[in-house]
């Protein structure tokens, strides 16, 4: 069984269905049906017919959609200079070996701790100053408006 | 006035009218045999008689012929239905020879299936 293809539309012609029409200098057409034969031989252009599929081909009917999909453009990344810091330096960063990386994270971790033992050791020094001249125990805040001081649980 | 065809061989006719139908039937399709007048024939000189063939066709001589190509579409085993753009035919001699050596231009296929196998070999393309 072999299918022949209109030779006006385009569509497949099954056999028995449609005609051959062989031209006298030998030129076979096949035709779906007799509308398509009248106008092959009215002399009509099928790209001008807007019911046939090269029309719809050429006016680009109904594949609007996956034409528009196939076509989005694809993002150019690339790496551009920031105020405060220029493109050698963010280079560098980006560049910098991961051992490098966690040696200087090391460092910046250890200044930051010494730095705040630093801190506590002051902090401490100007509270022992301050401490002999006031209260030793701490007194709550219903204390200091004059509540009794509440006994210590020793069950439970 | 009956059925004009056109003749497409080098006998000398152009143009044959159908006379009869060799057949039990109302009309002839390609591949059967047909007796027609010669309603057109091309001049014959007296120079070229001697190279073509013996028979010389002259206008309103009566021959049989062997139509090849019609319009009216013929069924094709495959379902398919096939027409040409004219009427042609192919003069033949009483033992079912063709007259002319050569044949000029398309004959239908029907005609191997029905034994035509002179004319078919004649002809340079069957379609």
């Amino acid at each position: 069984m072999k299918l022949e293809v209109c030779s006006f539309t385009g569509y497949k012609v099954y056999p028995s269905r449609g005609r051959t029409f062989i031209r006298g200098d030998g030129k076979t057409f096949h035709f779906l049906d007799s509308k398509t034969e009248s106008l092959f031989h009215q002399n009509k252009n099928p790209r001008k017919l807007a019911w046939t599929p090269i029309f719809r081909k050429i006016h680009r009917k109904g594949i609007s959609e996956e034409v528009a999909k196939k076509r989005t453009r694809r993002n150019v990344k690339y790496s551009r200079a920031i105020v405060g810091l220029s493109l050698d330096a963010i280079n560098a960063r980006r560049n910098e070996k991961p051992e490098v990386r966690s040696a200087a994270r090391a460092e910046a971790v250890a200044k930051l701790k010494a730095a705040r033992k630093e801190e506590a050791a002051k902090k401490k020094a100007a509270r022992a100053a301050a401490a002999p001249q006031g209260a030793s125990q701490r007194v709550s805040k219903q204390q200091a408006r004059g509540a009794p001081t509440k006994v210590k649980a020793t069950t439970r | 006035m009956k059925s004009r065809l056109n003749v497409i061989d080098n006998s000398g006719a152009v143009v044959a009218e159908c006379i009869k139908v060799l057949k039990n039937a109302k009309w002839a399709e390609v591949g059967d045999e047909i007796v027609v007048a010669v309603k057109k024939a091309r001049p014959i000189s007296e120079a070229m008689s001697s190279s073509m063939s013996a028979a010389k066709i002259r206008k309103g001589d009566v021959r049989r012929a062997v139509i090849v190509r019609t319009k009216k579409e013929i069924r094709r085993p495959d379902g398919r239905y096939v027409r040409f753009d004219d009427n042609a035919c192919v003069l033949l001699n009483n033992q079912q020879q063709p007259l002319g050596s050569r044949i000029l231009g398309l004959v239908s296929a029907e005609l191997r299936f029905k034994n035509w196998v002179k004319v078919v070999s004649l002809a340079p393309r069957v379609v």
